[in-house]
């Protein structure tokens, strides 16, 4: 009773919530070595370095004294903003408080995904071009873009990191596209579409039909709760206009 | 030549043991030289299933390891002639698989078999990775739900990428679909997806669709391959599974509601 009388004038309340956030995991304790694959990073995708929040992941480093202050320069250098860090000794712990960031205790091994796999060929890519070694250079109309012909199935990735993928066949629930450029995929799209992952606004995703667990066009995103159920099923364009997706079926 | 195939499915419980004891037992009754191996490590159930448990003597990680004999481990079937199996060891991981102990193995088999068929442990671990490495033809067996076509899916893609057809860069393996647990009812009911859905789905050539049947259970209990149940659905479905994969055009059966006939409601033909 007393909690509704006072919920006029609370000054705030605590909640839980699940925020994405991008764990930056260490694999050398060198500023100098991080400073200079920071550097290469933020030429290659401008968008992604905006005030982004990040947490240091110190677990595959061996050191217990680390020169967090200077990591944590290097990362405002380049627009990251660390929040946080998991994992280390004793010592990492007392200097992550002392810089008045957050100290996560460190998660089991295997949990965590590498964001990298973004930017590297997928595993899929080998099979793909060696069993068709001869349909890129015959169909693709420029180096840049990318086809892919079948299935891509759970748990596969498939990328053009400089260009527009064209996948030739479904993308089935699980299942990961992402380009720099737009996607189109002449079959059902029931995965995750990334389009414009280093940023275009301008990148599409075309599908002959939308089923799709997320789209994102240049880090906006929409779920497959998000979208109009009346959209579901059809063949439809996703296009970035006035700051949000707009979906809309393809006539 | 002797060919090697993986039974697989990535979820557990859709029937991959039962599938691979029918399937061999049906391509040995058809007079084909067949050995069926369980890459179940620490799980042993084919024996179960095909009744031999109690004269498991050496097992697979044995062999492996070079305490016993290929010939020592390899049970003779009681029922029928031309097949044999390779059970797993219960009492050890599947880390005890090796690659190139599990190459030496098919390799010898291939010598005296004509179908060695590889009972894959559930998962996309160790086990199952190794069960199908060296397959020539993968069966994908899947049951009509949502879950379970998700992970055929995943299965699908590992070999697609993870084999050594796919790491040599050869012919791809050839991949069947086998749908279990069908119950053309609950699918008319919208309780399961229909085989049409599946079939869109993962988009690979169906080899066969086993009926939901009483059989099956009954099969696995008794420790009698349900092939040799020539009566029941599921025996039928099998045997017509097994002419598939050995070339024959079957048409499909059991993937529509049976209307009873008025016979077998009035005598009460319930056996499935």
């Amino acid at each position: 009773m007393s909690l509704n009388a006072d919920s006029a004038n609370v000054a705030f309340t605590f909640k839980g919530g699940m925020l994405p956030m991008t764990v930056m995991e260490l694999s050398s304790a060198d500023p100098e070595h991080i400073r200079r694959q920071l550097a290469g990073k933020l030429s290659q995708s401008p968008a992604f370095f905006q005030h982004t929040p990040v947490v240091l992941s110190v677990e595959k480093l061996d050191e217990p004294h680390l020169a967090l202050e200077r990591i944590c320069a290097v990362c405002r250098d380049h627009k990251l903003l660390p929040v946080a860090v998991r994992g280390g000794s004793e010592p990492v712990r007392q200097s992550a408080w002392a810089l008045g960031l957050g100290w996560f205790a460190p998660v089991e091994e295997g949990r965590a995904r590498s964001l990298e796999s973004v930017s590297r060929t997928p595993e899929v890519a080998p099979v793909a071009s060696s069993t068709q070694p001869d349909v890129e250079s015959l169909e693709a109309p420029n180096a840049a873009t990318r086809l892919f012909r079948g299935t891509v199935r759970s748990g596969q990735q498939v990328s053009a990191s400089d260009g527009d993928l064209i996948v030739i066949g479904a993308v089935n629930a699980g299942a990961e596209v992402l380009a720099a450029g737009s996607i189109h995929v002449y079959g059902a799209l029931r995965g995750r579409a990334l389009a414009g992952i280093h940023g275009n606004t301008q990148a599409g995703i075309y599908c002959r039909e939308l089923e799709a667990e997320l789209i994102s066009v240049a880090g906006n995103y929409k779920r497959l709760e998000d979208i109009d159920s009346q959209l579901l099923g059809c063949a439809t364009e996703v296009h970035f206009i006035k700051e949000q997706l707009e979906i809309k079926p393809l006539s | 030549m002797a060919k090697i195939i993986v039974v697989t499915s990535g979820k557990g419980g859709v029937g991959k043991t039962t599938s691979a004891a029918a399937i061999s037992t049906g391509l040995a009754l058809r007079g084909k030289k067949t050995v069926v191996i369980d890459f179940d490590v620490g799980l042993r159930n084919l024996d179960l299933i095909m009744g031999c448990e109690r004269r498991v003597v050496y097992d697979l990680v044995n062999v492996i390891q070079g305490e016993a004999g290929l010939n020592q481990a390899l049970i003779r079937d009681k029922r029928v002639e031309n097949l044999h199996i390779l059970p797993a060891s219960q009492t050890r991981d599947k880390d005890a698989l090796t690659q190139e102990g599990v190459a030496e193995i098919l390799e010898k088999l291939k010598e005296e078999f004509d179908f060695i068929i590889c009972d894959s442990p559930a998962g996309i671990e160790r086990g199952a990775q190794l069960a199908m490495y060296f397959a020539d033809e993968a069966i994908v067996v899947t049951n009509p739900e949502v879950s379970s076509v998700r992970d055929s899916d995943r299965i699908l893609g590992l070999l697609a990428s993870k084999t050594r057809r796919a790491e040599q860069g050869g012919d791809p393996i050839k991949e069947h679909l086998l749908v279990t647990r069908y119950n053309p009812e609950r699918v008319t009911t919208g309780d399961m997806l229909t085989l049409e859905d599946i079939r869109e789905i993962l988009s690979v050539h169906l080899l066969g669709l086993i009926p939901e049947s009483e059989a099956v259970l009954r099969a696995s209990n008794q420790g009698v391959p349900v092939t040799h149940d020539a009566s029941s659905d599921a025996g039928q479905a099998y045997s017509d599974t097994v002419s598939r994969l050995l070339g024959e055009e079957i048409p499909l059966r059991f993937h529509e509601v049976q209307r009873k006939s008025l016979l077998s409601r009035m005598f009460g033909g319930n056996r499935r």
